[in-house]
């Protein structure tokens, strides 16, 4: 019990759950006060010790359901009466080898167990990747004992006897249905064991390439790794702060609160601020030359959304178009192509970008729109203006008067300033300038922002 | 001495049994884990939407066991002093006060500084003694000497610094009190978390609990919890009921109606002795299942295709 109980752990842990040591002495604990005898509230129990979420509940029920339920040996039993007979016609040889006996005999618990004791021997639960499918299924096969069947067939077929060719014929057929049984085995092993590390490897690779590099059809995996990180922003940041200001003394709240204790100060309240969220206006370029890189930004500004509640999205190329209801209205997928036609579709412009922006975030009739001394601007975009007028007088105003203005450049550093980029004309009226093109750049760079926000 | 863990659940059958004949109908997923919470002696986590009976399970739970139930109620600025326990200074400086006449008698003939202090030294204690107690949910959780069902309801509501005040109490079931010393308990109390998942608890948390996530009944679940608490509706009228508020639960809405809701639908039924979910009634008595403008208005705009589709599935 205890060894299907480990196994059973390392294949929750396959399918990213994390089990700490205290935890699997939890799920032994729970293990021993409810049995084996019910399935049903087996998984219940142990769904409760090990899950802890409902992503994890889903996946620990994926994985409940995978290892308890390998069926070898059961398919055949339908032909079985009929290949008894077979066997019963072709002589009684009853093979020297009791691997040999077992098959001959068509007894499936038995080949079962002894496929699944081969199975431990030879550290299945250890298995990753697909390529190691074939070392694993010989490995089985040998400790199972299939060099002893070769060297019955061997034995049998060396004569001239027709019956023992006949017998060693079945005995190829039996084996080569045995070598069937313990490929299907080792795959579902594979499925159970090895469930996530092809997820995992390829989530590692798309957080750390380059935004330009990653395809289109990985747009749903980047999804989930966005929306992950967005998710683990959104519980560090969510909640609302309160900062003590110390030494200050709400002298009010004091005095009422002790008015019980003959005025006498026992409880003190201090003054307290409470820290808001950061107010961000986010401008994302969906021009031609970075629409590799867009569709990615505009998933991130989606997904923050709902970390930050006050995020002012914008979409420009030739003129500035605010993507916030398209955002609130259409599931992602849909709003990032809305935005990328709204938005895109002509030269990139930042001169009338800028003018865009003076008109609705500076100048605007609402004033609490209007880009204040607590708000961040980012804008994410290549600096690159088709050398037209980069009207850098109004993005120095954004400067004087926000909080703070962030520039993320998909391009690498080194290509700054060739050509129609416009970086170094822009970089003055800058607090932070930086490459930005993974994802894991542009979470630490959020990370970062939210940080001293409430920092 | 009275233990609650002399009553011993012999098998997940037998939970569900004892909770039906308590008013509360479980499922088998809930009735497994309050039986390994129970064996093993370990908090458990209940999340799942407001309404769906999370503090009603603790409270049956009590009464099965016989135990008080010991409710603490987080929220936002939740701090020790409201959790575990507070000095009663009033009364503290009113005995001070009354006892100032005393005080020369007490010093009698303590001559020296050293002598008087020496005097107040050995009375000091009296003034931080158990009297001078407020004992708060968390204390008196852990006096109850026959244990008892703990409480904590929506512990997703309260503050990090509290999240990891608990984490001590939930693992020790101890507390020290520097000016009494510490207290603690043979039987811990069964201890229930009940969260609405406002925001993601801390691993550390959630490392300690079980977890159990009570979701929305399905309508033959929700059909016996009907006749357990409503019985005088019956037959056709429960079905429909059900299978409305089952259609409007698959509707996007703010909030959905819990078993409380349906509950209380219900008893208006009864109250009124309807005797068909007809559109008229329905369109009165809305606002007792959804809490919010905008919901109630998305519903009677579907009101016909509604009615028409529960009543033919009848």
């Amino acid at each position: 019990m205890q060894a299907v109980l480990e196994d059973f752990l390392k294949a929750v842990r396959s399918h990213d759950i994390t089990v700490s040591s205290a935890e699997s002495i939890e799920a032994g604990h729970t293990f021993e006060l409810i049995g084996f005898e019910n399935r049903e509230i087996l998984k219940y129990a142990l769904s409760a010790t090990l899950a802890k979420n409902l992503e994890e509940r889903e996946s620990f029920s994926k994985c409940f359901d995978g290892f308890f339920s390998f069926e070898s040996f059961k398919e055949r039993t339908e032909h079985a009466e009929e290949e008894k007979q077979i066997a019963q016609e072709l002589a009684e040889y009853q093979g020297d080898s009791e691997l040999v006996k077992m098959m001959l005999a068509k007894d499936q618990v038995a080949l079962s167990n002894k496929m699944k004791q081969a199975a431990r021997e030879v550290g299945i639960t250890d298995i990753w990747f697909f390529t190691q499918k074939g070392i694993y299924s010989q490995k089985i096969m040998k400790e199972m004992g299939s060099a002893q069947i070769g060297e019955e067939i061997a034995a049998l077929s060396g004569g001239t006897c027709p019956t023992a060719a006949a017998q060693a014929n079945q005995l190829r057929q039996v084996r080569k249905a045995l070598q069937g049984e313990v490929q299907n085995f080792v795959e579902q092993q594979l499925a159970i064991y090895g469930a996530n590390t092809n997820k995992r490897l390829r989530e590692e690779f798309l957080t750390n390439a380059r935004l330009s590099n990653v395809e289109r059809r990985d747009f749903h995996r980047m999804h989930e790794i966005v929306r992950k990180m967005a998710k683990r922003l959104s519980d560090t940041y969510s909640k609302k702060r309160k900062q003590t200001q110390r030494g200050q003394l709400d002298f009010r709240k004091t005095m009422r609160k002790n008015v019980a204790y003959d005025g006498v100060p026992f409880e003190t309240f201090w003054r307290t601020k409470n820290v808001d969220k950061p107010k961000i206006v986010a401008i994302c370029d969906v021009s031609g030359s970075v629409s590799d890189y867009s569709r990615f930004l505009l998933l991130f500004l989606y997904s923050l959304k709902d970390v930050l509640s006050r995020i002012d999205s914008f979409a420009f190329s030739g003129s500035l178009v605010e993507v916030n209801t398209i955002f609130d209205d259409y599931a992602v997928e849909q709003a990032i192509e809305v935005a990328l036609k709204e938005g895109g579709g002509s030269s990139t412009d930042y001169g009338q970008t800028f003018m865009d922006l003076k008109r609705d975030r500076l100048e605007n009739a609402n004033n609490l729109l209007n880009i204040d001394n607590k708000t961040s601007v980012i804008i994410l975009g290549d600096a690159r203006n088709n050398y037209g007028d980069p009207r850098t007088d109004i993005l120095k105003l954004v400067f004087q008067r926000a909080k703070r203005v962030i520039w993320l450049n998909p391009e690498p550093v080194i290509s700054w300033n060739t050509g129609d980029s416009e970086m170094d004309k822009y970089r003055p009226y800058c607090h932070l300038v930086s490459e930005c093109s993974t994802i894991k750049q542009l979470n630490n760079m959020i990370d970062g922002l939210l940080k001293v926000s409430f920092g | 001495m009275k233990n609650m863990y002399d009553h011993r659940f012999q098998s997940v059958e037998e939970i569900q049994q004892e909770f039906e004949k308590g008013g509360y109908i479980c499922s088998k997923e809930i009735a497994t884990c309050l039986y390994i919470a129970f064996n093993l002696q370990k908090p458990m986590m209940v999340e799942g939407p407001a309404g769906v009976g999370k503090t009603e399970m603790a409270k049956t739970t009590a009464e099965i066991l016989g135990v008080p139930l010991v409710r603490l109620q987080c929220y936002e600025g939740l701090d020790e002093s409201k959790a575990l326990y507070e000095w009663k200074y009033g009364k503290q400086l009113l005995y001070t006060q009354l006892l100032k006449e005393k005080l020369n008698d007490f010093m009698g003939d303590a001559e020296t500084m050293e002598e008087s202090m020496a005097v107040l030294h050995s009375k000091e204690d009296l003034f931080f003694s158990e009297d001078f107690l407020e004992p708060r949910p968390l204390f008196r959780a852990l006096k109850e000497k026959a244990g008892c069902v703990l409480l904590i309801d929506e512990v997703d509501k309260s503050d990090h610094e509290f999240e990891a005040f608990l984490l001590e109490i939930l693992s020790e079931f101890q507390v020290s009190i520097p000016e009494i010393g510490t207290l603690s308990t043979d039987i811990k109390p069964f201890v229930f978390l009940t969260s609405n998942n406002n925001r993601e608890m801390s691993d550390a948390l959630k490392r300690r609990c079980l977890h159990l996530n009570v979701p929305y009944p399905d309508p033959d679940l929700e059909r016996r919890i009907l006749n357990s608490r409503v019985p005088e509706l019956r037959g056709n009228l429960q079905q429909n009921l059900v299978d409305f508020i089952h259609k409007i639960r698959e509707m996007d809405l703010k909030k959905s109606p819990s078993i409380s809701e349906t509950i209380d639908w219900a008893r208006v039924l009864v109250l009124l002795h309807a005797e068909e979910l007809d559109k008229e009634f329905v369109q009165t008595t809305l606002n007792t299942v959804l809490k919010f403008e905008d919901d109630i208005e998305a519903v009677n705009e579907q009101l016909d295709g509604l009615l028409e589709s529960v009543h033919s599935a009848a």
